[in-house]
């Protein structure tokens, strides 16, 4: 009985439960992540998008350059190799769009619920597995889905969206921070909703980067490849 | 009491002689009038019913690798103090059980329902400690200070130092151990020997005091001799716990979950019987195999009267736990791809799918979809200058427009924004099912009066809506 334990190898010992390593030193708690945006940066509470927490994301149709604001810190989070993961989004993403706005494809994916969607949701969040989630709930989401799914992204090092349309704004939600989009004069006006600390007071208009050179200029020189086609473009003008 | 505790067949009242003296009495021979140091014969005549054992070492020293094991459970620094002592060094751990009086409270009732009567004191020093536990302290002494006001008040018997170096002390005038305290060290190492002097420093903290720890086993093997034949199974239940208690011990010293562990059971015609514990999940969790092992009992018919019981440990993995971070940073999960191939055993394979860029410039073509589970993406595709002004969505379908007053219509009239980008030809794959073909688009970026920016084509059918620069 009194054996003299066998030596064990050291990769074994360091993957014990009872080791500790004092390099966990180097994971400190994470930060918000900067928007890309220093106007709006100012009025989110921590410098930037939060992690951890459900984000609202009101926007009533597509194509206002919603995705575009959120591009930088996308970018930004698969690039430090975190992956991403798109839940019921409404359209085809066109992966040369994404990897031209500097994301990696291969780091996506797109997940198509069906009708688990908060399950599915959740699953994701809890997974600790996914830098940033986006999230399209549709219009049949409650209120409890979304209080359960507050929780499970409570703690977590992820970038949680949930977009949802603006007719939910005067709703409750449990999610901390609330952003409603809207398109205005070409560029976007981001209107912060409920945020920790003090109120927002008034609606934020941001250029977000919109395809050709200003909203004014009919063509821009990066169309001159289409040129050649211009019997079309004499037709509308 | 260990030397009389340790043995089997034990009768009240009995007591332990060596050398011919008593070494160790039960109450009840106690109460006849036996003292530990009385001659074999006297201790006959005062109690005539005694039954009297030789000490057995052996039995001894396997009773307290037992305890030592059992000790697992409180901290891994357990030191075998031979013959009768274990130290545990608890202050490492006190915090986990609360304090040291909680831990100490938990210790002594464990140890006394397992049927041992103990001595026990808590000391700053391992002797200091043994001394208190001997001299009957029952109690923490938390700092040294503390512990040299205690010690000094111990009678100078309590060590078990040889009786000359006793009686010298004696005639020093030094009763209590706090004599010693005040006389100078160099004259008492000369006339009583570096050890006694050693031993008080010992046991003030003033020499250190290095332990030698218990190693506990890789293989957990446990053999217990009953105090009695026993014949009915149920009987057997109290031996199984101490094995059990043992084990849960070992369990948490070498940080080990069990699934499986045998109880042999020796009968006295030197036959032996197997009882399986068998647990449906790794645990440790000493109750539940008490349970099961109450249970199996219930049912068991002894073919004989059993006196001995061994239990071994078959199956044990070691504990997976998980190292907390030190400053508290996000919770772990998963991970992404168990996390995944949930949901794709539950949605189907095509719920979840991770897009590719492929070098077409049909738009619908040009992004590939494959599993990001057991797929590797596609060849990379190179960025083009005028990926830049791809929408970020594609609609599943282009949507026909409407074209009113020569304009396209969506959510209002679209205004282009862009000369046309002529995308054509496709002749490779035209004709076949699902595919793109042949086309022949003029791509424009137009905007509606919601704001709403668009990619939309006119082809020979007319407009469409093809994707969304969102």
């Amino acid at each position: 009985m009194n054996a003299a334990p066998a030596p064990a190898a050291l990769a074994e010992v360091l993957a014990r439960g009872d080791v500790w390593r004092g390099d966990a030193l180097a994971s400190l708690p994470v930060a918000a992540i900067p928007s890309g945006y220093p106007e709006l940066d100012a009025e989110l509470p921590g410098g930037g998008w939060p992690r951890g927490s459900l984000v609202e994301l009101l926007a009533d149709r597509g194509g206002c350059g919603e995705m575009s604001l959120l591009l930088p810190a996308l970018a930004r989070l698969n690039g430090e190799g975190g992956w991403l993961a798109l839940v019921a989004p409404p359209w085809r993403p066109h992966a040369p769009a994404w990897t031209a706005a500097g994301l990696k494809p291969e780091r996506l994916v797109v997940v198509r619920p069906g009708n688990q969607f908060a399950w599915c949701l959740e699953q994701l969040l809890c997974s600790g597995g996914f830098a940033g989630i986006l999230a399209w709930p549709g219009a049949g989401i409650d209120a409890r889905s979304l209080r359960r799914l507050q929780v499970a992204a409570e703690g977590r090092a992820v970038f949680a969206g949930l977009w949802r349309s603006t007719a939910t704004a005067a709703a409750p939600s449990p999610a901390p921070l609330r952003v409603a989009f809207a398109a205005e004069n070409g560029g976007l006006s981001v209107r912060i909703l409920k945020r920790r600390g003090r109120p927002a007071s008034r609606p934020l208009a941001l250029a977000v980067p919109r395809p050709g050179r200003s909203p004014r200029v009919v063509a821009g020189p990066a169309f001159s490849i289409a040129a050649a086609g211009s019997a079309a473009a004499a037709a509308v003008a | 009491m260990l030397p009389l505790e340790a043995l089997p067949l034990r009768q009240s009242p009995s007591a332990v002689v060596t050398g011919g003296r008593v070494l160790a009495v039960d109450p009840a021979a106690a109460a006849a009038g036996v003292e530990v140091g009385q001659k074999r014969s006297t201790a006959l005549g005062l109690a005539p019913r005694l039954r009297l054992f030789e000490r057995d070492a052996a039995r001894e020293a396997a009773a307290l690798e037992h305890l030592a094991c059992w000790g697992g459970r409180f901290t891994p620094s357990v030191v075998q103090a031979p013959p009768d002592a274990l130290l545990l060094e608890v202050d490492g751990c006190q915090r986990l059980f609360g304090s040291l009086v909680q831990l100490a409270t938990m210790a002594v009732r464990e140890c006394t329902t397992l049927g041992w009567s103990i001595a026990w004191a808590v000391a700053p020093t391992p002797l200091g400690a043994r001394w208190l536990a001997r001299a009957g302290y029952g109690g923490c002494v938390e700092s040294l200070e503390q512990l040299a006001a205690v010690l000094a008040g111990l009678p100078c018997a309590v060590p078990g130092w040889p009786a000359d170096t006793l009686a010298r002390l004696e005639a020093f005038g030094v009763r209590q151990l706090g004599g010693l305290a005040g006389l100078p060290r160099a004259g008492l190492r000369r006339r009583l020997g570096g050890r006694i002097v050693d031993d008080w420093l010992r046991a003030s903290g003033e020499l250190p005091d290095p332990q030698a720890f218990h190693v506990f086993p890789e293989r957990f093997a446990a053999a217990l001799e009953l105090p009695s034949r026993v014949e009915h199974a149920e009987a057997l239940a109290f031996a199984g716990q101490r094995l059990l208690a043992t084990l849960a011990g070992w369990l948490h010293a070498r940080r080990r979950l069990i699934r499986a562990c045998t109880l042999h059971l020796g009968h006295d015609d030197a036959t032996t019987s197997v009882l399986d514990l068998r647990t449906g999940e790794p645990g440790a969790d000493e109750g539940r195999l008490l349970r099961l092992l109450r249970e199996h009992l219930g049912h068991l018919v002894l073919k004989a009267p059993v006196e001995r019981l061994e239990l071994l440990a078959d199956e044990t993995f070691p504990l997976s736990g998980e190292s907390a971070s030190l400053f508290g940073s996000a919770a772990a999960g998963e991970g992404r791809s168990a996390c995944l191939e949930r949901l794709r055993a539950r949605l189907g394979e095509a719920a979840v799918r991770s897009p590719a860029c492929i070098a077409d410039h049909r738009p619908e073509c040009a992004t590939a979809e494959h599993d990001p589970l057991t797929e590797a993406p596609p060849d990379h595709a190179p960025v083009s200058e005028a990926d830049a002004f791809r929408p970020l969505w594609l609609l599943p379908d282009p949507q026909p427009l409407a074209e009113l007053a020569g304009s396209p219509h969506w959510h209002g009239s679209l205004q282009l924004l862009s000369r046309p980008e002529r995308l054509e030809s496709g002749w490779w794959d035209s004709g076949e099912a699902g595919a793109a073909g042949d086309v022949r688009r003029d791509y424009f970026v137009a905007r509606n009066q919601l704001g709403q920016w668009a990619w939309i084509f006119r082809d020979a059918r007319g407009w469409f809506l093809h994707g969304l620069f969102a």
